[in-house]
């Protein structure tokens, strides 16, 4: 018996393997012909960034100018930016997405109307307001911009896990049940897998939210971009702030376009 | 836990006396909130190895007797017993597992591929993974689907047809003794659906499970089902095999949901195997012998290709069509009308003139062979 089905599988591994180089290169093709827009941004940023890069090194920079667009001091905003980007949106999803499965349970469907308008209540208060009024009330810092970056991103994934949840076929969900799946194993293997780009969907926006609202943090001496821009108004040297400008755009547009490869990759996965 | 092995067996109407794998004790289901009861007080049973047909109108409660089966809906009173055994509070998880459950267009998970559709039961029941993969296998090969071609394919990369046979695929995984099927062919274009009704009686030859099979289509009940239950508004109004159900409707309102063209859906259930043909002759052997025999002439293969003699007809000017020995008078009806023939001749396995069957044997009355009442 084993023996048999192990002849099986060699011949169809030495098929396999034949096939693999041709394969390789029609997926290859098939990829690039599916995916061949997701070039576009990147080009775009380089393309940017080169020009930014080339007229300020046109320029005769004053020692000011050098020492604030020093590499160390541009790059230790960036890092700090993409840290207050990136754990807030890891909390976003760490709180949004639970809550979001909880509330999409039946015994809770009955709050979701409530905590979605608490959730678009946080989102519609203006970003800028709500860290100075948390720096008052919290201090001033980084766990602070933190906080309120995270309260800002969370609507989107909660809507988004609680739509993404609804949104699955109920057939399927009677489907699993029928099979006698419990409700804990319909909900991991059935419905949280077919919410996923959905969800996915929502983090994204999340992110590039973050990315951008990160740029206020500085205001409550939190760094990141928004320093180098407060540098450049403090200073007054139009160069600084062209920088500035520039590497927050491009950071937002390579933040969405990662986060859209991603996107792509789970859709892809989950059928 | 009350674990009665009563095994009731009621007598069918065939005296089959077949023990009950599906008994209903008193169900009734009232939906909260409802007053009128969606089912009310049904007894019912289904002996093992048979199909048993629920048809109704809409909101008849056939689909929720079905559902109350495998307690995917909780009866508010009765009891369920199944192989003899009280399952109304077993864990009803573990209950659907030994249930096989086919729904409407599969029901198949996306994001799997179709071997794990098929080993989604045998892995829940620890099933070891070589084990799972060559049943999957197994059951593709039982629903006419290569499986090389088609284990890691995705869903929605099948037909439709091909995603309702993975469906039954799936249902059997576990081997359960019972099948519930609420509608499975309901959304599939007529020509798929006939096929697909034609291989899963050919399944069930193989596998005898006891099968509750709701439906809306009364032709498909009267083509799958060993017995016909016709609901309306919660109540049983008449449980019998197809045959009666259209001969001798139990009240005016099974007599209306069956309605006109019983008569028709009858032929379907006389099967041509079992009818007494009238004789025919291939030329060589009847070269002479132009009496009260019609001839046909044949080719190479032994199969007719046009009549040589009819008695008392135009044999030159008669089309020739031909239907399965397996097929039903229905069939037979349907070439003849096809083909503008007043007779048919009725072939084997290999396509050899067995018999013929003239337009007006269907009025004069049919006789059925002996041994086969």
């Amino acid at each position: 018996m084993s023996t048999a089905t192990q002849g099986t599988v060699n011949t169809q591994a030495e098929a396999s393997v034949e096939e693999v180089e041709g394969k390789q290169q029609s997926r290859l093709a098939a990829l690039w012909m599916q995916h061949y827009d997701l070039v576009i941004l990147p080009l775009i940023i380089v393309l940017v960034l080169g020009l930014l890069l080339l007229y300020v090194g046109s320029r005769d920079l004053d020692t000011i100018e050098e020492r604030v667009l020093a590499a160390d001091n541009v790059g230790g905003l960036l890092v700090q930016h993409i840290w207050l980007a990136a754990i807030s949106t890891v909390l976003v999803l760490v709180i949004a997405v639970p809550l979001g499965i909880v509330l999409s349970r039946r015994g809770a469907r009955r709050a979701q109307g409530p905590v979605l308008a608490i959730g678009g209540f946080a989102q519609a208060l203006p970003p800028f307001g709500v860290l100075l009024l948390m720096a008052f009330w919290l201090n001033f810092g980084f766990w602070t911009a933190v906080i309120g970056l995270t309260l800002a991103a969370l609507l989107p994934v909660l809507r988004n896990t609680v739509v993404g949840l609804q949104q699955v076929d109920q057939s399927l969900i009677e489907a699993a049940r029928g099979m006698g799946m419990t409700s804990r194993q319909t909900l991991f293997r059935v419905e949280i897998p077919l919410a996923v780009p959905v969800i996915v969907a929502g983090l994204r926006v999340a992110l590039v939210l973050n990315v951008g609202t990160a740029t206020l943090a500085s205001y409550i001496g939190a760094g990141g971009l928004g320093e180098l821009v407060q540098q450049a108004l403090r200073l007054n040297r139009i160069n600084v702030l062209l920088v500035a400008g520039g590497v927050i755009a491009a950071l937002a547009l390579l933040i969405d376009w990662l986060a859209g490869v991603a996107e792509r990759v789970v859709v892809a996965r989950s059928g | 836990m009350s674990e009665t092995t009563d095994q009731t067996v009621v007598e069918t109407p065939e005296g089959a006396g077949k023990p009950d794998m599906i008994v209903l004790e008193g169900v009734e289901k009232i939906y909260p909130g409802s007053t009128q009861p969606a089912v009310s007080q049904l007894d019912m049973a289904i002996p093992q190895g048979e199909i048993v047909m629920l048809i109704g109108p809409s909101g008849c409660g056939k689909t929720t007797t079905l559902k109350m089966i495998n307690r995917l809906i909780e009866p508010t009173a009765g009891r369920i017993l199944l192989d003899g055994k009280d399952v109304t509070h077993v864990n009803g998880d573990q209950l659907r597992r030994e249930i096989g459950y086919v729904i409407q267009q599969g029901g198949l998970f996306p994001h799997f591929s179709i071997a794990d559709n098929i080993g989604v039961v045998p892995k829940m029941l620890g099933w070891d993974k070589q084990r799972i993969r060559q049943r999957a296998d197994e059951l593709l090969h039982l629903v006419g689907l290569e499986p090389s071609t088609f284990r890691d394919r995705y869903p929605r990369q099948l037909s439709g047809g091909q995603q309702q046979r993975v469906g039954v695929a799936r249902a059997l995984a576990a081997d359960p003794p019972v099948m519930l099927m609420d509608e499975p062919f309901g959304a599939i274009d007529p020509i798929t659906r006939d096929r697909l009704q034609d291989e899963f009686l050919d399944i069930q030859r193989t596998v005898g499970k006891t099968i509750a099979f709701v439906t809306h289509d009364l032709q498909e009940a009267v083509k799958l089902g060993d017995k016909i239950a016709v609901f309306a508004t919660g109540r049983l109004e008449q449980y019998d095999s197809p045959d009666t159900v259209l001969t001798q409707p139990a009240n005016d309102f099974v007599s209306d949901f069956v309605g006109g063209g019983a008569a028709v859906r009858r032929l379907s259930l006389l099967e041509l195997a079992h009818l007494e043909l009238h004789p025919v002759e291939t030329d060589e052997k009847a070269a002479g012998s132009r009496n009260g025999t019609p001839v046909v002439e044949v080719d190479g293969s032994g199969k007719p290709v046009s009549w040589r003699h009819l008695p008392g007809g135009d044999a030159a000017g008669t089309a020739m069509v031909t239907v399965p020995i397996s097929g039903t008078v229905y069939d037979a009806v349907d070439v003849m009308l096809d083909g503008c023939a007043s007779l048919v001749a009725v072939v084997d396995e290999e396509g050899r003139a067995q018999g013929v069957l003239h337009w007006n044997d269907l009025v004069g009355g049919l006789r059925t062979r002996k041994g086969h009442a």
